[in-house]
């Protein structure tokens, strides 16, 4: 490896690159899918390649290859140098990078059970015990599914930087979908899209009290297939933990990202209203809204030692007390507005350029208790768990639809509703909030999925809060 | 690159080393590369070179499957026991009864694009869609990519198929302060796509779109682009169209295969073959491709299949398989929506009040059953008024179901236009669709 690196640096800067950095990345993965009692897919896999990024006449380049020689390594190298030439023809300016601390580190991540040392009976047992217990009449589909992943990542930049990371994930989830055969209802825990993943060994899997609440959403699944149609009209809604994660992903991460910003993603994923002028002197939400992207959080899935630019992870403010106070960024993208690099820049993989994306980013809690949040809403909802996300090319109107909803009448949890839906504008919508809850109700999520970038990328993020009170939200659809 | 040979040895080889009673090995991969633009220059521009090999073994009802990227003797070893491990610990799966048998093959040659296409080449499309935009004064975004990709698949009961495919995308997001346009081409041959087109209507609908007004929310009758179209029945396919979503009771065709559900213009269908799509002649088990009419003339007609819902249900694939396993199977990947006999032009004219939609964007089901989907409109949103676009106005959120879509449906193009995405393609025609439900508008 060590003499691929060499290969890739001399050949870099004797073809003329002003900068280059070269990731290496061999991962594994497992992935277990259960459904109605039958293993659906049951899949290990492994990859290993490595990314060479490049500056060359001012421009970027990157190419990347699975083949590891230094022939091999040079001939990309020449590639991703040549890629950056044919960049520089548009140029309309020099790329450059802020300054940056230059670290050389081994970083190991410990966990309690290496989630690859458990058998496939053990991980498959308790997967068809899950199914069983989500047994009943009308459910139609249960799904029970379990991911692990260990990568061993090296880093290395013209610089002087020279990192590995380890990183070993955990996720798992169950669902049950129910169907009267005119509608369908799905009920999933501990979130919905696959469960809930973290930055852990196998001791997640116990931790997630899967078992204690497969017969619970299987129940739930079947009653709201009973339940009233959620109202519509201007009401209060308290946000449980998980739905939150999602709010925050869709209107606080995204529109953050400073590349997205600046216009980098105009083509596929859009642009942001957080525009570079409103940064320090805007009013993105209430006082109570203090949103933090920290990439120091334990297990956080967005979390890492260092990024994919060799900066090292932060905690900071996006927003703070409503104000917007900060960017995801890069060293190109900081440099460009003078801020200090926090270090978002990360790929899914080796044969990805990174781009800016979320760490964990999260809402800090509150002091209140479910039942004081409760008790200030004469006539509201309680939503929880995403089921249908969507908002505009600007992270400006925005429409979720949750799994389950009750009614809130004077202060207590009422009947169950369906389909409950909010809708808004982002910075209306969280000028709204007006009470948060405890840190007892707090945690942080963490999701698999989240996509962009041309070519796609797929990252794993984060983002933690507790229950969260909104005031006069539109609920439903317009017909 | 690797060669047809070097494919060969590799399947051959991981082939022999495997104990299981069935095997089946699937090699995809090749070189892909993307000039991406933005603030009208090249910000973005990648190159890779990855393969992957999965493998799928079965001792009697177990499966087992692993991947790799590794094709050394030591990774093929690897690989070979993963998927062995993997199987003989499994859980026997009931319903599983066979890899897929050798079918007799199609004769069908894939058309690919011999040519190299350079960053240097594609650097050259992109100046003149940035030169051109600097030249209005506009902002120019989008991306040119192309890839030269080797699929092959050979298992242990006889099926091998080898295939090449190449396709080039270009696409366009022009922007000016008020506005943005936006056109995207797919073909087979990066040296056909038409750069004139893509960059004109990318320049005339930022240009037409500057100032929009306010419109209030409400029913309107539409007409659809193909990109718009494309976005909005995308949903379907994976949540309706497949044996899976039927078998687990998903789909809203439960039942209703064999009905006339939606007017007499609508007919849906998959084809593989298809030279208006971008075609491979068998799926990733080896079936060949077979053409499935979804919709006839408003009828009902089937549903995709691969191996194992085709020997759940009695029948046989349709050779519509995903690399398994995976969460989507089985899946149509060359879809393609038969068009009308009106123009474009003759659908906006037949238009007394309504919107001309460019693009829809960030849909998703709210109610998968029903086929309620909603989304944003982007890239340009037009009132039609008298059979004329007359002004642009400010973007909307639609709430609708396809199902209710395809039942108003009053008209399709006889122009329509092939989206590629990841590997699987829609073409559709122009759509006039009446009492399309908008509800809620956006600052822009």
């Amino acid at each position: 490896m060590q003499k691929i690196i060499e290969s890739v640096l001399l050949k870099a800067k004797r073809e003329g690159a002003s900068y280059v950095d070269v990731r290496i990345i061999e991962r594994s993965e497992e992935d277990i899918e259960m459904s109605n009692g039958e293993i659906e897919g049951i899949k290990s896999s492994t990859s290993k390649g490595f990314g060479i990024r490049v500056i060359a006449d001012g421009a970027w380049g990157f190419s990347s290859s699975f083949v590891f020689t230094e022939d091999e390594a040079e001939k990309v190298t020449s590639e991703a140098v040549n890629i950056a030439k044919a960049s520089a023809k548009t140029k309309i300016e020099d790329a450059s990078l802020s300054e940056i601390e230059i670290y050389q580190d081994k970083v190991y991540q410990h966990v309690k059970i290496d989630p690859f040392s458990v058998p496939y009976n053990q991980k498959i047992g308790l997967l068809v015990n899950l199914n069983k217990l989500m047994d009943r009449p009308q459910v139609i589909l249960k799904k029970a599914n379990m991911h692990f992943s260990k990568e061993w990542k090296t880093f290395a930049s013209s610089e002087g930087a020279f990192i590995e990371q380890e990183r070993i994930v955990t996720g798992a989830g169950i669902s049950a979908m129910a169907t009267d055969g005119k509608e369908v209802q799905v009920r999933s825990y501990p979130s919905s899209f696959g469960g809930d993943y973290q930055r852990e060994g196998y001791e997640l899997i116990d931790e997630l009290h899967l078992e204690d609440n497969a017969e619970r959403i299987s129940k739930e699944a079947v009653e709201l297939l009973t339940a009233k149609q959620c109202p519509s009209g201007k009401m209060d809604i308290v946000i449980g933990s998980s739905q939150m994660a999602l709010q925050i992903h869709e209107s606080v991460g995204h529109p953050s990202e400073l590349d997205r910003v600046l216009g980098e993603e105009a083509s596929f994923a859009g642009t942001s209203f957080l525009t570079p002028e409103k940064l320090n002197n805007f009013k993105f939400g209430s006082e109570l809204v203090n949103i933090v992207a920290d990439a120091t959080v334990l297990h956080g899935l967005g979390g890492f030692a260092y990024d994919d630019e060799g900066v090292k992870g932060q905690r900071f403010y996006l927003v703070k007390n409503g104000r917007f106070v900060g960017y995801l960024n890069s060293r190109e993208t900081s440099r460009r507005l003078n801020l200090i690099p926090m270090g978002a820049m990360r790929a899914d993989n080796w044969n990805r350029m990174p781009i800016i994306r979320m760490t964990s980013i999260n809402l800090d809690p509150g002091n209140k208790t479910l039942e004081e949040l409760l008790s200030g809403v004469d006539n509201g909802l309680l939503i929880d768990t995403n089921r249908s996300w969507s908002i505009d090319q600007r992270r400006l109107n925005f429409q979720f639809v949750t799994e389950i909803g009750w009614i809130i009448r004077n202060g207590q949890i009422q009947e169950m509703v369906k389909n409950p839906t909010y809708s808004g504008i982002t910075y209306e919508f969280w000028s709204c909030l007006d009470a948060i809850g405890s840190e007892k109700y707090y945690h942080v999520w963490g999701l698999p999925n989240c996509g962009k970038g041309e070519p796609m990328q797929v990252m794993e993020v984060s983002h933690g809060s507790s229950y969260a009170r909104f005031r006069n939200v539109q609920v439903g659809v317009k017909k | 690159m690797i060669t047809k040979e070097e494919i060969q040895e590799i399947l051959n080889k991981a082939l022999s080393l495997v104990g299981a009673e069935q095997a089946e090995l699937v090699l995809l991969g090749g070189e892909s590369s993307l000039t991406g633009f933005a603030n009208n220059y090249i910000h973005r521009n990648v190159k890779e070179n990855n393969y992957s090999l999965n493998l799928r073994v079965a001792y009697g009802k177990k499966v087992g499957a692993s991947s790799t990227n590794d094709f050394s003797t030591e990774g093929l070893r690897s690989l070979v026991e993963a998927a062995q491990n993997i199987a003989m610990l499994q859980k026997e799966n009931e319903n599983f009864v066979s890899f897929a048998k050798d079918e007799k093959s199609i004769d069908f040659a894939i058309e690919v694009d011999k040519e190299d296409v350079s960053p240097d080449f594609r650097a050259e499309y992109v100046k003149r869609i940035v030169d051109k935009s600097k030249e209005k004064g506009f902002i120019a975004s989008g991306i040119f990519e192309n890839a030269r990709q080797h699929i092959a698949v050979k298992n242990s009961l006889g099926v091998e198929h080898y295939g090449e495919f190449t396709y080039a995308t270009l696409k366009s997001v022009v922007m000016t302060d008020t506005s943005s346009g936006y056109s995207i081409e797919t073909k087979v041959k990066a040296k056909d796509i038409s750069l004139e087109s893509v960059l004109d209507e990318s320049i005339r609908i930022a240009e037409n779109s500057r100032n929009p007004g306010t419109i209030e929310p409400g029913k309107y009758e539409v007409i659809l682009t193909p990109y718009a179209l494309s976005e909005f029945i995308g949903a379907m396919t994976y949540l309706s169209l497949n044996a899976r979503a039927v078998e687990q009771g998903t789909s809203f065709l439960i039942g209703r295969l064999g009905e006339k559900i939606f007017p007499e213009l609508i007919s849906l269908y998959d084809d593989g073959l298809s030279d208006i799509t971008i075609p491979l002649p068998f799926d990733f088990e080896g079936v060949p491709k077979k053409k499935v009419m979804f919709f006839e003339r408003g009828v009902a007609k089937e549903v995709v299949y691969d191996t194992f819902y085709a020997y759940k249900a009695n029948r046989q694939s349709t050779g519509h398989s995903l690399p398994q396993p995976n969460p989507y199977s089985p899946y149509p990947m060359n879809l393609i929506m038969e068009g009308g006999d009106s123009s474009k032009d003759d659908l906006i004219k037949n238009v007394k009040r309504g919107l001309y939609v460019q693009r829809f964007w960030y849909t998703n089901p709210m109610d998968p059953r029903n086929l309620l989907i909603t989304g944003m409109t982007r890239d340009g949103l037009f009132l039609i008024e008298d059979g004329k676009i007359t002004r642009p106005v400010k973007n909307m959120r639609f709430t609708e179901s396809i199902i209710n879509a395809f039942n108003n449906c009053l008209e399709l193009s006889k122009e329509s236009k092939i989206m590629y995405d990841g590997g699987s393609s829609i073409t559709v025609p122009y759509a006039r669709i009446k009492d399309f439900n908008f509800t809620s508008g956006t600052e822009f």
